[in-house]
């Protein structure tokens, strides 16, 4: 072996030492500051969806540092990619705490990930905020009381749907195909809107149902299937950039020239689609920045631009506001302390950008309302994108789950 | 089930194999020469989409798609040559896990720098005026573009045929796994030949990507998500063979379709049955040949 | 599988082309010593640390158990973590489903795995090489999509969370201390095989496969004895991560964590038997730091693997034993 080559070798095995030794090492606590650490999908197929959220963590943390921090301590944001695995994501979490110190978790995007971070957080008694992952489970079945969902969860989002649905067709029949990833969240989603569209006394008949699994390619045996279905509306529970990859393949069917597709058309599907999303599909978004009028929504989706050059997504505005709950229940709390925040923010009503929030005691889910709309024909010159041309807040009140029904789920402690 | 449906699940059936053919040709061409698994293969293909994307994003007009179709592979290439000789080349006489894992730093490394460059957002590339929107076939509409992308997998299989069985090039290709001391003696550089051969290679995988970009979002996960499915394509029809690859993509193509129809929620895991039960029949793959490897 | 005493001379040629780093007796109480700093870890080391170590320990024997396949029986395999996730699901779906006391479940786990082995060995073992390679990768997968489809059963993508162990193994030390002590002992049994005359045998196929046929030695049964043996060791991983961590999920039987093994025991060295070992603990140390101080961690973790690969042939191990000044000249 020459003499170049072992003094690569050698560096290589002193960077990997050298990495095991600080992995090892702790970080002191820094005074007059305080660390909230978020662990998400910031590589791989979501990655979109982690990231904005994060960035709107670091803008929120900015704003609070900006005026004073939060309870006079200046917060300092650590964050680390969850790479999509929930082994990946709890430990991360774990070192949050324990090594780094962190007061507070935002939680991922994925449920899978957004479950096991739940667990580690409850057992080291720091408060963990959903803003991104909604499964309604988190909040019944593996609830915590460290944890706080400001997102409307996979019951919510179908029934404002639902609800949507059922003013526009009234007593009229229609009939109905869905489409929805082979995964938790599109089986929860799909059940969850034909269940409550039955609620709402809509005269339907599902003429098919389609479950392709989660980050496919190919769409056009499924899309066939539909077109020979003929149903009036399409249920389409695709997200993020499978959403994208399903309307585009459907186009090329002319598909929605007999069907009326709805589907969750956010921020980022509408820019990425470039004004061919069709024109009057049902859309929702679990907040939309041009469709929301909170007192400060247009001051953040400005700001946020600024910044970032370009416009929030609904996982911006959602990791926000986050953000905005946790720091009010410190205020309230008057401590950082994981048992404190948790017993001030249960209950409680936080002042948001996108309006007041209330925390529900018996499961801590936030009285978030869903956006549902119908996308316009014309892009938006300010914005670049199809907006929506006529929009509805479908408040909490009429979509969430009673207590007495979270509840009966919830772990007896 | 009536004719329609017949003629619109086989062309739904056939679209699924051309895309997958279009991926695992590349990689079953490098494997028959230089003897590398490329895990990276699936992440080139990605940057193909990217190239497609980013130039669509510069401008929307239909002629910039023509360009793309033909620089996109040119672009994949370069990497695909730069990865060679700094890579690759060192590590062909060792073990094929060496190999291997070669191929899974880079592809660690690509995806890395794909997203500082491309960022998270997905992107999307516009089908050119011509090829958008739906087209009568056998009395049913189908997508022009899906049509388009059999005919792409066609031309890309006869191209390659011809490539091997009819030049000088392919003569040497061949000639390089059978016999390399003697193709040496003969004069030729056999390391600038499998250079060429993993830029092919690549390039057919940039040309994939550049083709398929219209058909899907443009997001970092793209390279991930379509590797497996390559490896199982080329690895049923027998690694090495072009003709077999087209015969494993066809095949996955109606499995999947029949198991979306009869037992959708068993389908994904057909492809994988298929496979195990191919090669514990024929354990080289349909078309593959048993070699020293 | 009893030793077979018509093949003294392959297996002899085998055992001292073996070279060893440092004197036996150096080693072993070398080793003594780190596994007594290890036992004594809850007096010096934080709570993130021992953490970090149970994870680790657990997949140093996933890794050993690769690697018998690996270094010892040239056979890649990229479906170790179907058998790895088998030992996780089992301890994770007895709690969910049939709630057997948990020590029945921790024993059954490995002999579950070595269960699933041998189907999977019985069909994967005829083909050879890369195609071997691959089909224990798709076998991974395959086993990935069914827990994550069926998930009446298995809870899908979500997996299973809960508290499924003992209330005295929950207690941080007493957990520490248990995975410690069945780390220990597996990695010892793992290495009496090595060096049992079955693993001489097994080397003996790797080296020179159609000479030990020729000799009478029945190579398709070694290696299907080699591969549900890895199985059982990989469950018994398994088992350790659930012990860990409390849940079982999809993502642990993928060909992603499948892959992780075998980058440990290359990283280490694969010719040597503490070489995963050594590979599980720099590799998940690296890796778990590179993701909390970088976004960048993959084309760092890509860089460093790279240097390992080219420049390190034998891996860390194999490093170190090149580089002892008194070793000069040792194996090129």
């Amino acid at each position: 072996m020459d003499h170049s080559r072992k003094m690569i070798a050698g560096l290589g095995s002193l960077a990997l030492a050298a990495a095991g030794t600080v992995a090892f090492a702790t970080s002191a606590l820094a005074s007059g500051s305080v660390t909230v650490g978020i662990t998400t999908a910031l590589s791989g197929p979501i990655a979109e969806l982690g990231q904005t959220g994060l960035q709107a963590i670091e803008l929120a943390a900015a704003d609070a540092n900006a005026k004073g921090g939060v309870l006079g301590k200046q917060v300092k944001v650590v964050s680390a990619d969850s790479n999509l695995s929930p082994a990946t994501g709890a430990t991360n979490v774990r070192n949050f705490i324990l090594d780094n110190h962190a007061v507070a978790i935002f939680g991922p995007v994925s449920s899978a990930v957004a479950v096991a971070e739940e667990g580690v957080a409850a057992k080291y008694k720091t408060p963990i905020f959903f803003s991104t992952s909604n499964d309604v489970k988190l909040a019944t079945t593996n609830y915590t009381k460290y944890m706080f969902q400001v997102v409307p969860d996979t019951h919510m989002e179908p029934a404002a749907v639902a609800r949507y649905l059922a003013d526009a067709v009234g007593k009229k029949h229609i009939t109905i195909a869905t489409i929805t990833p082979d995964y938790s969240f599109g089986r929860d989603t799909v059940a969850s809107f034909l269940k409550s569209l039955k609620a709402d006394g809509v005269n339907y008949t599902v003429k098919a149902q389609e479950t392709p699994k989660l980050g496919a390619s190919q769409y056009t045996s499924y899309i066939a299937a539909l077109i020979a279905a003929h149903p009036d509306y399409t249920f389409m529970g695709q997200f993020g950039g499978d959403l994208v990859t399903l309307t585009k393949q459907a186009e090329g069917f002319g598909f929605f020239k007999h069907t009326k597709p709805m589907a969750m058309y956010g921020r980022a599907q509408l820019k990425a689609l470039k004004g061919k999303v069709p024109a009057g599909a049902i859309a929702w978004d679990r907040a939309p920045f041009w469709a929301m009028k909170g007192p400060g929504m247009e001051k953040f989706s400005e700001a946020y631009n600024a910044k970032y050059h370009e416009w929030p997504s609904a996982w911006a505005v959602m990791g926000y506001t986050a953000f905005e709950t946790w720091a009010q229940g410190v205020e309230k709390a008057h401590s950082f302390n994981g048992d404190k925040v948790s017993a001030a923010l249960s209950g409680a009503t936080i002042k948001t950008i996108r309006g007041p929030i209330t925390l529900r005691a018996c499961d801590h889910q936030g009285d978030v309302g869903e956006y549902v709309g119908t996308i316009a024909a014309k892009v938006n010159p300010k914005y670049g994108f199809q907006t929506y041309a006529h929009s509805k807040l479908i408040p909490a009140k009429d979509i969430i789950l009673s207590c007495k029904i979270t509840t009966a789920e919830q772990p007896k402690s | 089930m009536n004719l329609q449906v017949i003629v619109i699940e086989g062309l739904s059936a056939m679209t699924t194999a051309a895309s997958l053919f279009i991926i695992a040709a590349g990689l079953s061409l490098i494997f028959g020469a230089l003897r590398v698994i490329n895990v990276a293969h699936g992440t080139l293909y990605m940057y193909g989409a990217y190239f497609m994307a980013t130039l669509f994003a510069a401008s929307g007009s239909g002629w910039l798609f023509w360009v793309g179709l033909l620089v996109a592979p040119l672009f994949v290439a370069a990497i695909g040559a730069i990865a060679e000789v700094t890579l690759l080349r060192r590590v062909y006489e060792r073990d094929h896990l060496v190999q291997l894992l070669v191929t899974y730093s880079l592809f660690l490394i690509l995806s890395d720098l794909a997203l500082r460059f491309w960022g998270t957002a997905s992107l999307s590339a516009n089908q050119p005026p011509s090829l958008s929107g739906a087209a009568m076939v056998g009395g049913v509409m189908f997508p022009a573009y899906d049509l388009f992308v059999i005919g792409c997998a066609v031309a890309m299989g006869l191209a390659l045929w011809a490539l091997l069985g009819r030049t000088m090039l392919g003569w040497k290709i061949r000639a390089a796994v059978e016999d390399p001391e003697t193709l040496a003696a003969s004069g030729t550089n056999v390391k600038r030949l499998f250079t060429l051969v993993f830029a092919i290679g690549s390039g057919l995988a940039g040309f994939g990507g550049a083709v398929i970009a219209p058909l899907q979002s443009v997001d970092p996960g793209m390279g991930q998500s379509v590797i497996v499915s390559a490896f199982i394509v080329a690895v049923i029809g027998g690694l090495g063979s072009i003709a077999g690859a087209a015969i494993g993509a066809t095949l996955i193509g109606i499995v999947e379709a029949v198991g979306i129809f009869y037992l959708p929620s068993w389908a994904p895991a057909f492809i994988f049955v298929a496979m195990i039960v191919v090669l514990a029949v024929r354990p080289v793959g349909l078309m593959g040949q048993k070699l020293g490897y | 599988m009893a030793a077979q005493p018509a093949l003294p001379p392959v297996a002899d040629q085998i055992s001292r082309k073996r070279d060893q780093g440092l004197h036996p007796a150096v080693l072993a109480a070398g080793l003594a010593v780190i596994v007594l700093m290890l036992a004594a870890g809850p007096d010096y080391l934080g709570q993130s640390a021992l953490l970090e170590l149970e994870l680790i320990l657990g997949l140093a024997v996933f890794a050993a158990a690769t690697n018998l396949l690996l270094g010892y029986g040239g056979l890649v395999s990229f479906g170790q973590a179907t058998f790895y996730g088998i030992g996780a699901y089992a301890i994770a779906l007895n709690w969910m489903h049939w709630k057997l006391p948990f020590w029945l479940a921790f024993s059954a786990a490995p002999f579950a795995a070595a269960l699933a082995a041998f189907f999977v060995g019985l069909i994967a073992l005829r083909a050879r090489k890369l195609y071997f390679a691959l089909l224990t990768l798709a076998f991974s997968q395959l086993f990935y999509v069914v827990a994550e489809q069926q998930y009446h059963f298995t809870g899908g993508a979500n997996g299973i969370f809960g508290k499924m162990i003992p209330p005295a193994l929950a207690v941080p030390q007493n957990g520490y201390w248990f995975i410690l002590g069945v780390a220990v002992v597996a990695l010892l049994a793992l290495w009496k095989i090595t060096v049992s005359p079955f693993g001489l045998l097994l080397r003996a196929t790797r080296e020179r496969p159609e000479r030990a046929e020729s000799l009478g030695l029945n190579v398709f049964g070694h290696q299907l004895m080699a591969f549900v043996l890895s199985g059982f060791f990989c469950g018994l991983a398994g088992a350790l991560y659930a012990v860990y961590n409390q849940n079982a999920y999809p993502e642990l039987l993928d060909w992603v964590k499948s892959g992780d093994p075998v980058m440990m025991s290359v990283i280490g060295g694969m010719y040597s038997f503490l070489g995963p070992v050594v590979g599980a603990f720099i590799y998940e140390i690296a890796r778990q730091f590179l993701v909390g101080t970088t976004r960048d961690w993959q084309l760092i973790l890509g860089v460093v693997l790279l240097v390992i690969i080219l420049f390190m042939p034998d891996g860390l191990i194999g490093q170190f034993k090149h580089g002892l000044p008194w070793r000069k000249g040792g194996r090129k």
